[in-house]
């Protein structure tokens, strides 16, 4: 009887500490702004033909960076409008946690880029592998199955990756669709996914 | 069974809304007022009652500041909470030990 109210004791307790050090912002919105941006980025690159590497690696790179200071600003402006310090732990637990992956997949990118070792098609592949592994780290600290979504990108960007380097090595469709369809359909879906789920958090 | 371990449990953090908030604090460096209330889904009066007891007992520090010319309420653990809260778990350890062990 003792032992059972300590251990459900020690239980809440763990519960509320685990509860206390996840991100809490609203992810809809996030994952909308970000998703609209892939759209977009996608759409200039089929219409202005940005097919060579860098010119492939500078806009994406370029609407990473939109991507990026979009998403913390509408998270600054959830924190304001609920009276909350920005820079919380948690906030600061999922950037440590996204900068390592997305770092480490820009540099490789780039260097590939300044010394011709990679085509579009290869630039896209590494940035959706780290992108995912960024994603599944992040997912440790928010709730919402962003770990699974990580893992959702590694397993379906390996999978094309299989698929296109095994059976059509030579793709004659851009990879801007490839890059569209996964920074902008999937987050859009998923905010989508999110936005029908979380309740009253999504008026950033 | 030996009483004593449950004799020694801190009767200001064994209550069941103050050991919420102790055991929040515990796993952040700090936390607002609001995030407290809406994770704990406190009314704020019950909160400010709950955070002046462990503030009295020297287990909780609360600084107040402006964001954005907004008050903005932040709470974190004292060494001595800290202390406090610890000792609090090692007791209920001990106290499933020792029924375990019976």
């Amino acid at each position: 009887m003792e032992s059972n109210w300590a251990t459900e004791h020690l239980q809440t307790i763990r519960t509320l500490m685990e509860r206390s050090a996840v991100y809490r912002r609203a992810l809809a919105p996030i994952m909308f702004f970000v998703g609209s941006i892939g759209v977009l980025a996608a759409a200039a690159g089929l219409v202005f033909h940005l097919n060579s590497p860098r010119a492939f690696g500078g806009l994406w790179l370029g609407a990473a960076l939109v991507a990026v200071a979009g998403a913390f600003l509408i998270a600054r402006r959830q924190a304001l409008k609920d009276h909350e310090p920005f820079w919380s732990p948690p906030t600061r637990r999922v950037t440590q946690a996204l900068l390592p992956p997305l770092t480490a997949g820009m540099c490789l990118g780039v260097v590939f880029v300044l010394v011709g070792l990679a085509n579009e098609f290869a630039l896209a592949f590494i940035w959706l592998l780290f992108y995912g592994c960024a994603l599944h780290a992040a997912g440790f600290f928010v709730p919402r199955g962003v770990k699974l979504f990580g893992w959702v990108y590694i397993a379906l960007a390996g999978g094309c990756l299989f698929f296109l380097g095994i059976f059509h090595p030579d793709v004659e469709w851009s990879a801007h669709w490839l890059m569209g369809f996964f920074f902008g359909g999937l987050h859009l879906a998923y905010g989508a996914y999110l936005y029908l789920t979380e309740k009253g958090k999504n008026a950033a | 069974m030996n009483p004593e371990p449950f004799l020694q449990l801190d009767r200001v953090i064994h209550e069941k809304g103050r050991l919420a908030i102790m055991s929040m604090l515990a796993a952040s460096p700090e936390l607002s007022f609001t995030e407290l209330r809406d994770a704990l889904t406190m009314t704020d009066g019950n909160l400010t009652t709950h955070i002046r007891a462990l503030q009295q007992e020297g287990y909780l520090a609360v600084a107040k500041s402006y964001q954005n010319n907004r008050p903005l309420t932040t709470c974190s653990l004292t060494a001595a909470g800290r202390k406090a809260f610890a000792e609090y778990i090692n007791l209920l350890e001990q106290i499933i030990r020792q029924t375990r062990l019976k």
